[in-house]
Parts: structure tokens; sequence; C-alpha cells
């Protein structure tokens, strides 16, 4: 039984670089956190679970992994509109299927980018003020959490980066306010040295408060008692963080709530310092979505398909373009599932073995988790730190990269069009 | 291998050579001694009346790393404008001010330059900006630290730390995020926006810290020097922007007190408070400084009209850019207590006075500053305008009839503060040469680029000599990168990976016990997933390092 200490965890974009994973006979052990992402995550490795070795299959039938890739490649090169999603794998693994998208003409999308998209969307109209997990660590002494509690994404938000007080102010307190939200057990357990109040509301209106927050600081006489008196504070705050789980948010355009809450960022800095925090970051999304921008200038929900980059939030959508393709490689290699696709068009699932589908996908290429079959970069869902996971076990899967890759070098010739 | 081009005019101002018409031999990549009358080529390129130069190298240009990407974000009207398709070897990408890639890698390798290096690196975005650097095909490229506005940093000022102990933390970050040089950006202010402070003066106190910036600046122009680092402390200066900087600017070379100090888009930096405009050009007392200081060296930051996007780690001056969005959106970020970003779009308009009297700042810096050892041909890319718009500029500089013409169709006002018109100097070839290629490879450190001498890397870059020196400089005959030929007249003809250029200066080792604290206690990171590792860089192939100089080497001018 080996014991591995200070692991990187990559599933949930807090960047947590302190695990102590155990690795026996029944896979990986997380020992030194109950963060149930985090156990989950690693604890898929147990071969009583799932299949360790599960092989290849086209059609269903067990296949070696060069006639998986050839059986792939005919596919993709036969695709006339393609989509490459799912996405959830390393920087390495993005980089892999941005090439072979360029190649085949395909629309790229991360299966978690509807929460960064409320976000994005907002940053792309009227841009905005946000800060990391550091500054809020040290700097904040007023944390604004808006909506349903963010930990439900992100267990071991509030134990690694508020519980602590803020070290780079003078008078080193800290409050946390949830508006329109109630705390989770866990939370209230975690903040139980930290001052904590609640304004309740309704979660679907955070909008709504946030601007009446807005309001009450340009003129409190017309605001409800605990609005005002929340806008009193955040004007008196020396550094406040407005944070939001936008995948949390309920209905339809939720990116209307999230510019709400960004306003009320900009207003509060007219007053004093204030910064937003989107929580975001599942699955190396944030790192996808860096990769993409970095290399094809625009963000995810791109199409590659008239040569060059055109982005198109709503049009190139996973969910709504998957009507559209005629075929899917999805790519899931952090965790073993995958959406219900499409009956009538072809699925190349890369992602872990033990993966469950409602229907057979064409061709099925088992692949390794990044952090834990190979090391790997994925972002923290603060956007600026990268980090390195490393190896833990070696169950001879490849990585998705070099799958990709090996199908990028199976095409047909005639394939390229970017 | 051995190639020969031969017959070339060459421009090659380290060795000496001011067109000499000679012939250049390369094997493996490297420039060789001419081999004798034995030795017979595998290829050679006649190049007869061409004029031949190194590889060009942009020592400030914003690459790569989370605010170029947030720069892309922002920028979505140029992206739907401006998409880029395949062409040959280079991939699709977009963009022109906050260009994608393999935009970056192929329209630089289409100029001759041959290495761009990003200058505003923050320590917690070091591997970010490294993973995007290593998709950057054909160029070579380095990142410079961007440090002084650190906690970590102030808490160790604050607490008296000596000299020894400054030069140790800088030493172990400039290893620990496998960096070129030290980038001081608006030291103090930064970190006092954090406490909502929108200006900070040189010998104020910061907020919580209490620090003055002046202090900081001088620990770290003593620490680049204790450390042997090549290039000196690259400032971007205080008061960016601000009507009247230039004294800031002038007390910031004062402050050195002799030790070296590169100013780096210093048109940005350069401004008096005069006149019916309260906004004037403080080009000639800044030239006349940095004329008499062989410490000081500068690049200039050039501004071009058009649409651009200003990003920057000084969210103190573009909070107070913010009014002038074009269009109006921007971001600001505060970073990991080591720094911040501000993406703030902008429009420079030949027909506004402040933007016309910038762009003949600038002009009169480079025409006002002898010596082209220490002076550089930037446009702070994409602060003041894309880097693609080098071939303009050169031909400003190079061609004063065009110069009048341009400066005639500005802002009248602008024509009356700037002495642009009384300037009759035009750039020499070899000056150009040296600016671009000779002058930055030396204050870098980069022994074995920058020049055509046997043992230097085989960047050359072939031009045909046109009397239009814009439609000269955009493209060039040939370029070869370590030895192979990746550009014939504009087209990518191979696509092959850069290198990382790197420093690691020697420190105390005792100091990783400190700085793993607080990257415990503060930052919430192990401080061995903080390093980056050798095999993270270009996956393990492509990391050149540069030696620092030892303490026994005589410190000083260049």
């Amino acid at each position: 039984m080996a014991t591995h200490q200070d692991v990187v965890c990559p599933f949930c974009g807090l960047g947590c670089d302190d695990l102590t994973v155990k690795a026996g006979r029944s896979g990986l052990t997380v020992v030194s956190t109950d963060c149930p992402i985090a156990r989950d995550g690693f604890g898929r490795t147990n071969p009583a679970q799932t299949n360790l070795t599960g092989p290849p299959r086209v059609g269903g039938n067990v296949v070696a992994l060069d006639a998986a890739v050839q059986a792939a490649a005919e596919a993709l090169g036969a695709s006339r509109a393609p989509l490459i999603a799912g996405l959830a794998t390393d920087v390495d693994g993005v980089r892999a299927a941005l090439v072979l998208a360029e190649r085949v003409g395909a629309v790229v999308d991360h299966v978690h980018s509807e929460g960064l998209y409320r976000n994005l969307a907002v940053l792309q109209r009227t841009g905005w003020i946000t800060t990391t997990f550091a500054e809020l660590r040290n700097r904040c002494d007023l944390l604004l959490v808006a909506g349903p509690d963010p930990a439900a994404f992100h267990p071991r938000l509030y134990e690694r980066w508020v519980a602590s007080r803020p070290a780079f102010q003078e008078a080193p307190t800290r409050e946390v306010v949830f508006l329109c939200g109630e705390p989770q057990e866990g939370t209230r357990t975690a903040l139980e040295n930290v001052s904590v109040t609640v304004v309740p509301g309704d979660a679907a209106r955070v909008g709504e408060a946030a601007a009446a927050l807005s309001a009450a600081l340009a003129d409190p006489s017309h605001a409800a008692a605990d609005i005002g008196a929340l806008a009193e504070r955040l004007r008196r705050a020396r550094y406040a963080v407005v944070a939001w789980a936008a995948a949390g948010f309920a209905g339809p355009h939720a990116d209307l709530t999230v510019e709400r809450l960004v306003r009320l960022v900009q207003d509060v800095n007219r007053h004093t310092r204030c910064a937003g925090l989107p929580l975001t970051g599942h699955d190396n999304v944030v790192g996808a979505n860096q990769v993409c921008t970095w290399q094809l200038g625009v963000p995810l929900r791109a199409s590659l398909a008239g040569g060059a980059p055109l982005h198109d939030p709503y049009r190139f959508a996973w969910e709504r373009f998957m009507d559209t393709a005629d075929l899917v490689l999805w790519i899931s290699a952090f965790r073993p599932e995958v959406p219900a696709f499409p009956a009538d068009k072809p699925v190349i699932a890369l992602a872990p073995p033990g993966t469950a589908f409602a229907a057979e996908p064409a061709v099925f290429i088992p692949v390794g988790t990044p952090g834990i079959d190979h090391a790997a970069h994925v972002f923290r869902g603060d956007t600026v730190v990268a980090v390195r996971t490393g190896r833990l076990i070696d169950r001879g899967l490849p990585d998705t990269a070099a799958v990709l890759r090996t199908i990028a070098d199976a095409l047909p010739q005639e394939a390229a069009v970017c | 291998m051995l190639t020969k081009l031969s017959g070339g005019r060459i421009y090659d101002p380290a060795n000496g050579r001011d067109g000499t018409v000679g012939d250049l031999f390369v094997r493996d990549g490297r420039i060789v001694a001419d081999p004798g009358p034995g030795a017979v080529p595998d290829e050679t390129h006649d190049l007869s009346g061409k004029v031949v130069m190194a590889g060009a190298i942009d020592i400030h240009s914003h690459i790569a790393g989370g605010k170029v990407n947030l720069a892309r974000l922002l920028m979505a009207e140029e992206h739907r404008a401006a998409p880029v398709a395949a062409e040959g070897l280079c991939r699709c990408g977009g963009g022109v001010a906050s260009p994608s890639t393999h935009v970056t890698g192929c329209r630089y390798a289409q100029m001759g330059y041959t290495a761009a290096f990003e200058p505003a690196m923050l320590p917690s975005n070091a591997r970010h900006a490294h993973l995007e650097m290593a998709d950057i095909p054909l160029i070579d490229t380095g990142g410079y630290l961007v440090l002084g506005n650190d906690d970590l940093l102030l808490d160790l000022l604050a607490s008296g730390a000596g000299e020894e102990v400054v030069a140790d933390y800088v030493g172990w970050m400039l290893n620990a995020t496998r960096s070129l040089a030290v980038k001081a950006v608006n030291p103090g202010g930064i970190n006092a926006f954090k406490y909502n402070q929108r200006r900070l003066n040189v010998d104020e106190a910061g907020p919580f810290h209490e620090v003055t910036p002046r202090r900081v600046l001088t620990a770290l122009a003593s620490a680049v020097q204790r450390l042997g680092i090549p290039h000196p402390l690259h400032l971007h200066g205080f008061n960016l922007g601000v009507p009247g900087n230039v004294e800031a600017t002038l007390d910031s070379i004062e402050a050195m007190d002799g030790l070296r100090l590169h100013l780096t888009h210093v048109q940005f930096h350069a401004y008096g408070a005069e006149g019916d405009r309260r906004f004037s050009s403080a080009a000639a007392r800044v030239a006349e400084v940095v004329n008499r200081r062989p410490n000081i060296s500068v690049d200039v930051g050039q501004i071009m009209f058009g649409q651009t996007v200003t990003a920057s780690a000084d969210t103190m001056a573009q909070m107070g850019n913010t009014r002038l969005a074009h269009p109006k959106k921007w971001v600001m970020m505060d970073i990991e207590c080591d720094a911040g970003c501000g993406v703030v779009p902008f429009r420079y308009r030949d027909k506004a006075f402040v933007n016309a009297l910038q762009w003949a700042i600038g002009l009169e810096l480079f025409l006002l500053i002898d010596d082209p050892w220490r002076i550089f041909l930037t446009t702070d890319h994409p602060n003041g305008a894309p880097f693609t718009s080098y071939p303009e500029l050169i031909r400003l500089l190079m061609d004063r009839d065009y110069r009048l013409a341009k400066l005639a169709e500005l802002h009248p006002a602008a024509r009356k503060h700037t002495i642009l018109e009384t300037l009759t100097r035009e750039y020499t070839l070899g000056e150009i040469a040296t600016m671009t290629r000779a002058a930055p490879a030396r204050i870098l450190g980069l022994s074995d680029r920058g020049h055509l001498g046997p043992g230097a890397a085989a960047d050359i870059t072939v031009y045909t000599d046109r009397p239009d020196r814009r439609a000269m400089f955009a493209t060039p005959d040939l370029v070869f990168k370590d030895g192979r030929l990746i550009v014939r007249d504009g087209v990518v003809v191979a696509l092959v990976q850069g290198r990382t250029h790197v420093v690691e200066p020697a420190y105390d080792p005792a100091i990783e016990a400190r700085i793993g604290r607080y990257f415990e206690e503060r930052i919430g990171q192990r401080l061995r997933h903080f390093r980056i590792g050798e095999d993270e860089i270009r996956g393990g192939d492509g990391l050149v390092r540069h030696a620092c100089r030892l303490p026994t080497d005589p410190p000083g001018a260049f």
C-alpha cells in the first residue's frame, strides 16, 4: 500500500494540492479530506467497481487499440459535421482535440460550458472586476455569496479559502453573508469561527437582490431594511468579494443574473474595493477554454467548419449542436459518465473504463484520468493558476492527447478542412 | 549539412559589419567560420545585393498569459471581424491586436522576427504563460517575472530584510518560474490599489506594508545586480499615461544611483503638464538624461493609430483609463497576492490631440536618444499598437519625408507641441539592425543570438533593399530559424518550434523555508507544486539557459 502525499486534485477547479491518497488493491482512497468530489474522483479506481482493463470496442466488439483508432479516424473522415465535445481532459488533451477539430472542421465545446458561459457572456459584453483565491483568503473582509451555496460544486471552498483570517488587512476579521441562498451544513461547520449571516430570498431572484443593493448604495432611503444594511456593510468593507457559482443558477438567461452581480461589484468599487469571484472549473472547463482561446482567438463553442474559427455561444453549445452534428466525438477523461447521445448518429467516446452508456457507442476507447493515470496540467477555477497533477497508478491506459494524436495521424489525407 | 549564404550585404553590428559584402556558412543550426575552399556546401543561397541581418528580437511584447487571453475574450468583435483561415502550415486562428498563438508566431516570422519576449509574467500565472508560449510556433520566447507588488516581497522589505535576503527571494522565484528577467510594474502601486488607493507617490509609504515605491525599486534593481542577471531591472514606471509623469520617470533614474535600469514603454512615461492643454512632450528631457547615463536603457512603446487593446498588470493605471475604453468595456483583476491585470480596449485617433502628441513623443524619443544600443523598437504590443505595425514604424524612423507627411495629417495643435519637424535624423540600416537584433540580444544576455558571428544560432533574415522601408521590412525574402528556412517571400515553408530562454541565478537555498511557509499559509499552495519543472517547458525540449555574471565580473554599464 503506497501513500501519496500532497496530491493535486484535478476535479472541481479549487486546485487543492494537499491530498493524502493511499493506493492499494481496492484502488485509490483519499484519506485526508471528506471532500466528496475528491473521494469520488480518486475512488473510481477500485477494480471491484470498474472494469479495470476495459479494452477498446468497435460496435460493441472488443478490438485492439489501433483498430479502434482506425475506426474512429474513418468515421471522422466520413463526417460532414462532426462535434468534438465533452472536452473534459487536461491541457494536452485539449490541444490534441483542437488539432483534430481543425483537421475535420468540427464544432468544439466542453460538457460544463453552460455554467462557464453565463459568466463569459457578461465578460464579453461588459467586462468585469474579479479576483482570485489567494486574494480572497488574505484580503477579503466581507464575502458576499450570491445564490445557491457554491459548496455544492466546490466542497472545500470555505475550508481552504475563507475560514482563516485575512492576513493582509489591518483588522483581520472576516464576515460572510449569504444572499438568497442557505449555507450548506458543511459550510456552517467550516465557518464556525467566522461571522455568518443570511439575507434570505428566492435564489432565482438573486439578480434582483443585487440590483436592489446597487440602488441602495446610491440611495438607501427606498431599500428594504436588510438590503439597506447590507449595502452599507459593502460600502464600509475594505475588500469585499462577491462570489457565485453560475452553474447553480436556475432558469433561462441566467447570464443576466451574473450581469447584475458584476454591476454590483462595479458599483461598490466606486466607494471601496470590491471584486467578483465567478466560481467554475469542473473537469478542467477553464483550462479547455483557455487553450481554445489562445489557439483559436475565440473561446469554446466554436466551429472550425468554415476554415477559420467562428464563435457562437448559442449555435455551437454542444447540447444544441448535437442535433445538427452527424457524428459526436465525446471526451470524458475525468469521470466514467457521459450524456445520452442521439440514437441516429455515430458516437466515438474517449472515457475511463467502466463508463456506462445508454446505447453502445460506435467506438469506445478507454483513456486514463489526468492526475491519476498520467501527469497533466489543469486550470484552477479562478483562471490564473494552472496546476500540475501527478501520476499515481498505472492501469495501462493511454492519455487522451496520445489517442487523439493517433486518430489525427490515421485520418484520410483529404479530410483537411481548416 | 553545410549551407552557404553567399554575397549578401551583412549588417551585423555586434561583429562590426555594416553592410559589408560577404558569405555566411551554417552548419547544424549554427553559424560557422568559412570552412575554406575544400568544403562543398550542400545548399547555397545567392544573396547578391540582398540585405542580411540576424533574426529580429522583440524585447517587449505581450504575447501570452492570462491578460492576453482576457484581451482575446474582450476583443470578441475583432475576432469576429478578423478570423484567420489556415494558410499552409499556419493553423487557423484570428485577431490583430489580440492574435491567437499561431497567428502570433507566423506573423512574427513573416516579418523576420525569430524571438519575442513576454514582459509581464506573474508568478502565479507563469505556468499558464509557459503553456501558451509553447503553442506559439517558429519564434523563441521567454518571460520576465513581475515582482514588486507581491505581498511577500513587501513583507520582507517591511520587516527590514537585507539585500541578500531579497536577492535570494528573487533568485528563487526566477528559478521556480523559469524566467529570463525581472520586471517591476508600478512597484507598490498595484498592491496599493488592492487597498483602494488610486495613486501612490514614489516616496509615499504604501498601505498595510508601509513600504515606499522607491524602496521596492531600489531593492529589486540591487537584487538583479547582485544575482548577476544579464537584463537590468525592466521597469514599467510610475503614473503611466498621466500628464507630468516625467518627473517620476527622471526620479526613478536618479534613484538607481548608477545601478542599471531598463525603462520600458518610456513613451507612456515622458509626459509633461505644460502648455494650454496641460499635456506636453517631455521627450527631450528624458532623452537628455538617457544620453548622459550609460546605465539606462529604454524601449519606446510607440503608439500607432487605430484600434487596439491595452493589457497591463498595472491595475492602478488601467482603472484610471477605463473611462477611455473603446469599445466601452474593460476587465480588472486582482491576482494571487502577487499583482493584477487590467485590460482596456483602446482606439488611438490621429485627430485627437492627446493621441497625436503621444505618437510624436514616441518618435521624438527614437530620434533624440543617440545610442541605438540602448533604445529598442517596441509598440508595447498590443498596448501602443499591434506588433505588425513595426514595418510602418521602421519607415517612419528611416524616412524623414514620409514622417513629415504623416505628421501633416495629425491634429494641428499636436503639431505645434512637437519638435518632430526639426528633427532630421534618419535611422540607417545598421542602426535598425542594432536596435532590433544586436542590442536586444546583448541586453538580455542571449550571447548566441542577435548576431552572425561563428557560434551564433543561425537565426537569419534576408531582405531586398527597397526604398520603401515599410515594404522591405514587412516581407523579407528569406527567414532562417536555427539554420532552417522557415519563411520564403512571406510564406511559411517549415513549421519549427522555438525555444524558451531562462536564467538560473544562484541563491542561498535557506530562503526556501520562508517562502514555503508563506506559500502554505497565504497562497494556499505547496511550494513543490508552485515550482515549474523543466519537463513542463515545451515538454522538456527547448529550455535554453543563459549565464548570470559572476560577482567578480565588473558591474555597471554595457
